[in-house]
């Protein structure tokens, strides 16, 4: 869905991005991570031909930014790390004037204002001054915004900064439905935390880097990753689970492993009754909720 | 509905504001003609409100129509909307101006009803022309100035606001004295007859005929820029072709008033052919510097078109030279086909300051671009303008204050002895500026690729 060849972003003084390549596939949520000014809102607005490149190729959707960006616009939902919204106007019109400036027909966008407003949370607002919205409604609405027009890509920079943990946590439940509905995302973050929820690959940018050079799988959703914790250390462990049939061992020892396992309840349940028969002593199994804070310092070790 | 002009329409034209500026105009215009005969009648005052309402504060509100929308971070977002360029240009110029045209319209109604009753229908007809295109005018020369300097991306104060806004008032006034010229009822040039006839390319025209008549012309090519500018805003390119049709276009009409120079000293012995050449250079010279100044001047884009032309991608290359480049080239153009003109017709003395002054404009495009790249504040024109006046004004004033008038010769165009030192003076500032405005492209690139090697 996004294809980047070896960008180069300069500005006067400075080359924000020195050689980026990069493949985002569709329908899948990416996050864009690395250190305050590592490039992360430089690569967002190439991508959203707000930006032209000094030199490199950026496609979307089969569009080349240089060649069609109003063809990319079109298909694109972009919400800028700081963003602003019509204050004097209400919710309602905030939303109908983004979906006709994306070229939903009048009779049209009244549908198209209630779907955005319903998967924000916003439907009971409609009616308020968007200047009257707390700092999590304004977010909403600013989503909403970007997805009225139900945009084959999303681009998001720092979405959940200044959110509170619940507003955190229904936003995560919104980009997974989004992706879920068929969009592309890509949300740029300097905090790891929030973006474990509902990332399934990971850029790490840094002085206008690709680190490693390309995306990290970090969380498969069919297939996420458990924490195995057994009491009493056992050498065999990794040969027990390795030799089972739909699991992959990351990383063991003596006490732990962390694996790949189906989401499916009944087969964890299956693993779990295998391994006490077997005589593990299992103290501890979950999903494991820090794969992208591990992915991220293993690959920032390899790439220093 | 163009959804851009509803939005603003939303915002501006509330029942409310509608409401207050109704009473508060009706008031003013009982008041003008319970007092007629004293102070003024209500045509008279309708006349004064509608260029208050409509040119002063329109101008700023057109003004604010892009730069708004950037202080309040939500240009973003339009510019990444499926709207067209004429869609949002449009939207922008009537839509952010739509209250300043609700209280423009009452006050043109008092000013119609009091045209017919005392001058006519046709009078009143082109009298509405008028009043219409100067508001037209002036709110488009700012929102003009205001997507130009948008693409400086430049911050906006509110003096910065205060100066796309006074571009915008200074063509509407220019358009006030230029129909003054041929308005009977204008008190500007009261001492002077209204003029009947103007002669262009030799030919008497029908004065008021013929200023209505560029008045829309300029109102048109002012929303075309408007449309022009809007498109780059959106990431579209423009092509060099609508800009050199303007600068064809301000060439031919201007070099159609030689007449004008026909009574000046020092131009009089020109033939009719080198006035009109001469008119025409200036011209695009005087265009050259306003975009150069007008423009942004940016070190990436002017290596990326070095590399262009480097490379042989010639099409690419002409899609990016920026406004003030091509009307450089144009005016330089004109001038060498004066150059050769004046070798027929007249001195080699005019030949060689006609060579000095493309010489020293040459060397003020370089200085205007190292300017803007030297500048601490990015982008700021600032120390250009400074050095230009240094240059212009204030060492010419110390040479001369020290009996060493030759020396002049370095400043600006200036007849020297013998006549080819000027030209040769100028040509060698010109080629000194340039090749360090070239230094200070090119040595950034080979920075940034040190600094990525070294990655």
């Amino acid at each position: 869905m996004i294809d980047v060849l070896d960008l180069v972003y300069e500005y006067p003084s400075v080359r924000a991005l020195k050689g980026i390549s990069l493949h985002v596939a569709p329908q899948t949520i990416t996050a864009l991570v690395g250190p305050n000014g590592a490039g992360k809102t430089t690569l967002l607005r190439c991508l959203a031909a707000l930006e032209l490149p000094y030199s490199g190729r950026v496609t979307i959707a089969g569009f080349d930014t240089r060649e069609a960006p109003r063809d990319i616009h079109a298909r694109l939902g972009y919400l800028p790390d700081f963003y602003g919204l019509y204050d004097a106007l209400s919710v309602r019109r905030v939303l109908i004037y983004a979906a006709r400036s994306h070229g939903i027909a009048p009779a049209l966008a009244g549908a198209a204002v209630e779907k955005a407003a319903e998967r924000v949370g916003l439907l009971n607002r409609l009616e308020a001054k968007a200047g009257e919205l707390s700092r999590g409604l304004r977010q909403r609405l600013a989503i909403a915004q970007a997805i009225v027009h139900e945009p084959r890509v999303l681009l998001l920079d720092e979405p959940a900064a200044g959110l509170d943990p619940q507003a955190r946590r229904d936003l995560s439940a919104l980009l997974l439905t989004l992706k879920d509905a068929g969009m592309t995302l890509v949300v740029s973050s300097h905090i790891l935390a929030e973006l474990e929820d509902y990332c399934s690959e990971m850029i790490i940018i840094e002085d206008g880097l690709i680190i490693g050079g390309k995306a990290v799988k970090v969380r498969d959703v069919e297939r996420p990753r458990y924490m195995l914790e057994i009491a009493t250390a056992r050498s065999d462990l990794r040969e027990f689970l390795a030799g089972r049939a739909g699991l992959d061992v990351i990383e063991a020892d003596d006490h732990h492993a962390l694996i790949t396992h189906t989401k499916n309840a009944a087969a964890r349940a299956r693993l779990i009754r295998d391994l006490l028969a077997a005589g593990f002593e299992v103290s501890s199994f979950g999903e494991s909720t820090k794969a992208l804070e591990e992915a991220y310092f293993r690959q920032v070790g390899h790439g220093r | 509905m163009n959804a851009e002009f509803q939005r603003n329409l939303w915002l501006e034209l509330t029942a409310r504001r509608m409401f207050v500026m109704t009473v508060v105009l009706a008031l003013i215009f009982f008041a003008a003609a319970l007092t007629d005969g004293t102070v003024s009648g209500p045509g008279s005052v309708a006349r004064w409100l509608y260029y208050a309402i409509v040119v002063i504060w329109g101008t700023r509100n057109a003004a604010l129509g892009v730069v708004g929308e950037i202080r309040d971070r939500t240009w973003d977002g339009q510019r990444l909307s499926s709207l067209g360029a004429d869609t949002m240009a449009l939207g922008k110029l009537f839509g952010s101006t739509s209250y300043n045209w609700f209280g423009g319209a009452i006050c043109l109604i008092v000013i119609l009803a009091d045209l017919l009753g005392t001058r006519g229908p046709f009078v009143a007809l082109i009298d509405l022309v008028y009043y219409l295109a100067i508001g037209v005018i002036g709110q488009a020369a700012a929102l003009l100035a205001s997507l130009l300097a948008a693409r400086r991306r430049q911050l906006h104060s509110r003096f910065d606001v205060f100066v796309y806004q006074a571009v915008g008032i200074f063509a509407a006034v220019a358009v006030y004295l230029v129909w003054a010229v041929a308005d009977p009822a204008s008190s500007i040039f009261a001492h002077k007859a209204a003029t009947d006839y103007i002669i262009w390319w030799g030919q008497p025209l029908a004065a008021r005929g013929f200023l209505l008549l560029s008045l829309a012309i300029f109102a048109a090519w002012m929303l075309i820029g408007c449309y022009r500018q809007m498109r780059l805003e959106l990431m579209m390119r423009n092509g060099p072709f609508v800009w050199l049709g303007f600068l064809l276009f301000v060439g031919v009409y201007v070099a159609g008033f030689d007449a004008w120079l026909s009574s000046n000293h020092t131009l009089m012995h020109l033939d009719a052919v080198a006035r009109r050449l001469l008119l025409a250079g200036t011209t695009l010279a005087l265009l050259a510097y306003l975009m150069a100044f007008l423009e942004p001047k940016d070190s990436v884009q002017y290596r990326w078109l070095g590399g262009a032309f480097a490379k042989l991608r010639i099409g690419p290359a002409l899609m990016r030279l920026q406004g003030w480049m091509m009307a450089y080239l144009a005016a330089l153009g004109v001038g060498i086909v004066l150059f050769f003109w004046l070798g027929r017709t007249s001195t080699p003395s005019d030949q060689a300051m006609l060579c000095a002054m493309l010489g020293f404009l040459t060397r003020d495009m370089a200085l205007i671009v190292m300017g803007s790249l030297l500048s601490r504040v990015h982008g700021s024109d600032f120390a250009a303008a400074a050095v230009l006046f240094v240059l212009y004004v204030l060492l010419p004033a110390i040479v001369k204050g020290l009996n060493l008038e030759a020396a002049q010769m370095f400043f600006f165009p200036w007849a020297s002895e013998p006549s080819w030192l000027s030209p040769v003076v100028a040509w060698g500032e010109a080629a000194l500026a340039v090749a360090i405005t070239i230094g200070r492209v090119v040595l950034p690139e080979q920075h940034a690729d040190a600094q990525t090697a070294g990655a």
